[in-house]
């Protein structure tokens, strides 16, 4: 079985890394911090003339119908640069609740995405917290097993601050009166699909979040001299960015599994996602603490960049499910009576 | 009007090139290729004529071996309608560049051919020159501004002294420098698009050329180490310094 990427998911990937790579400076995500919204409706807009903000919008609406595993790769990238515009949410499980939800509601906003002129997030109520509620041009809020589809002057916000500058976190409180578009039954399996996208999309930001924080690391410290010679070829440094690399590399092929069950539908996704979001958000992590040591006091400054991707690897390992949740999900999967064990099943 | 746009397979221009171990090339191995820069700024030159209704189709062509197809993909994405690609083993040197691309252009009667000023592997900055020669087109190279106006193309050059432009009669040839444009991206729904745009294949016989190498590459090797700079006492000892030692004043 071939587990590569196909040629035309390589290209993507690459079109999307050279223009995120290109636009997407620090100083640029820097400079978003001092704006009131913290969002850029011309970086939103450049976004989409590349395609990537209706990548799984379906044909019928522009969008190029791509699915989970087409996207996870892209997600990587965003990670990468920490891109601070919520195309993750938007591309992984927004459009496809909308696309779900159908009618006129998709008819109406679909295209609307795949040509940049809306923004539509997800909010599913597993987070009490809504990441970009307030550029939301259509925000699908779950609450109470319901599923909402509100427009900005159909909820109330109150923004909560976060450890990451570049997050916009706020409280939505529906107007009252207001009518869900789908309940109960209908709703659940909606709800469930979107809060396994979300959790994917925060495991594939951390693998490229990881990634950027490890080659920042490993350009300081080929730079950085001590002893006469770069401190990089100090074993003791070595060490610390080799535990990285190697976290990474097991936290690669869970998230791109996680993403392939998600595209085929396969009954085992749940199980996969966790164990994606785990091992993703655990490499993230030790890679932030990694770097922080191996940059030495600099790692602590505001100047360097490297708290950028720091706080948002820390900010992503909460949301969507934080790690206690998603090892219990592992743990009802693998550990209760009559589970299913062996090649297959547990892994 | 048709334009004809060359584009060249190079190593990335972010990688750190670095000389194989024995010295005999540049090594390639795992390493990132993409268009030349300069010939990125021709496809987007003649993409914006087209978009402006001045080109009706641009056509690109590559040079090298079956993996130079990507880069013509690349351009296609970017916004060329074809590609062809002359299949040629190993590097060929400017000169037969010239030659084939002049096959290619008698094939096509373009009316006007874009070329990047140079290749930022070789360095050379001969093609579009003798390309020029060979075809007996007029040549406007180093262009900052291109201005395509009825049979003739206003064509301003970046020069030594300043800026300087040139009026050519069609069909001519333009070599880019930097400041032309700025490419785009090419967009993932022209990524799927391209896929579908004809791509042919050429050898150098379908041209009447024999590829022929006239240049030996002898060796290759990496610059020399910079040394460590040093603190000067007072300006005296720098003015010293920079008289009698580097020599430049």
């Amino acid at each position: 079985m071939d587990f590569t990427f196909t040629d035309e998911q390589c290209l993507f990937r690459d079109a999307a890394r050279d223009f995120l790579r290109g636009e997407i400076k620090t100083q640029r995500i820097r400079e978003s911090w001092n704006t009131d919204s913290g969002r850029d409706t011309a970086l939103w807009r450049q976004l989409a003339e590349i395609g990537l903000t209706g990548v799984t919008v379906p044909e019928a609406h522009g969008g190029l119908g791509l699915d989970e595993l087409d996207f996870v790769q892209l997600a990587q990238e965003c990670g990468y640069v920490a891109l601070p515009e919520p195309l993750v949410n938007c591309a992984l499980v927004a459009v496809p609740l909308l696309v779900a939800v159908g009618d006129e509601l998709a008819a109406h906003w679909l295209p609307k995405v795949a040509a940049g002129e809306a923004r539509v997030i997800a909010g599913l109520a597993q987070d009490p917290l809504v990441e970009d509620a307030h550029v939301a041009d259509l925000l699908l809020y779950g609450e109470g097993g319901n599923l909402y589809a509100l427009q900005p002057d159909e909820y109330a916000l109150v923004r909560s601050e976060s450890v990451d500058p570049s997050r916009r976190l706020f409280r939505v409180t529906p107007n009252p009166g207001v009518a869900a578009v789908l309940d109960g039954a209908q709703a659940e399996p909606l709800l469930a699909a979107g809060f396994e996208r979300g959790a994917l999309g925060c495991a594939a930001q951390a693998l490229g979040l990881a990634q950027r924080m490890l080659d920042m690391s490993v350009e300081y410290t080929a730079q950085r001299e001590q002893f006469g010679r770069p401190i990089g070829s100090f074993q003791a440094v070595k060490h610390h960015l080799a535990d990285v690399a190697v976290a990474l590399e097991y936290a690669r092929a869970p998230v791109y599994r996680a993403a392939c069950s998600l595209a085929r539908g396969d009954p085992r996704a749940p199980l996969h996602v966790a164990h994606a979001k785990l091992a993703a958000c655990d490499a993230a992590s030790l890679a932030a603490t990694k770097s922080i040591q191996v940059h030495g006091a600099m790692g602590y400054t505001w100047e360097v960049d490297l708290h950028i991707f720091m706080k948002k690897a820390w900010a992503l390992a909460g949301s969507w499910g934080d790690a206690a949740s998603h090892k219990a999900r592992i743990a009802e999967a693998v550990l209760d009576d009559g589970a299913p064990l062996g090649a297959g099943a547990t892994f | 009007m048709k334009v004809l746009v060359a584009v060249k397979r190079v190593v990335d221009y972010n990688v750190k090139v670095r000389a194989k171990a024995d010295g005999s090339d540049v090594d390639l191995n795992n390493v990132k290729m993409a268009i030349n820069p300069f010939c990125e700024i021709a496809v987007e030159e003649a993409v914006r004529l087209k978009e402006k209704g001045v080109a009706t189709e641009v056509v690109v062509v590559s040079i090298g071996g079956k993996t130079c197809q990507e880069q013509i993909r690349t351009a296609l994405a970017l916004g060329a309608d074809r590609g062809i690609q002359v299949e040629v083993e190993g590097n060929a040197e400017p000169l037969v560049v010239a030659k084939l691309l002049k096959g290619v252009v008698e094939k096509e009667e373009p009316q006007l051919v874009i070329l990047g000023k140079q290749s930022i592997d070789g360095d050379n900055n001969q093609t579009g020159q003798m390309l020029g020669a060979l075809t007996g087109m007029g040549q406007g190279t180093f262009a900052s501004e291109v201005v395509v106006d009825g049979d003739k193309v206003n064509v301003t050059r970046e020069i030594d002294g300043g800026l300087q432009t040139v009026a050519l009669t069609l069909p001519a040839i333009v070599t880019t420098d930097l400041r032309l444009n700025e490419p785009r991206y090419a967009s993932l729904p022209n990524i799927m698009k391209a896929k579908k745009k004809p791509l042919d294949v050429l050898t150098p016989a379908d041209l009447g050329v024999e590829v022929k190498s006239h240049i030996t590459l002898l060796k290759v090797e990496p610059p020399a180490e910079r040394s460590a700079g040093i603190k000067v006492a007072d300006v005296d000892q720098l003015v010293d310094k920079l008289k009698n030692e580097a020599k430049v004043i």
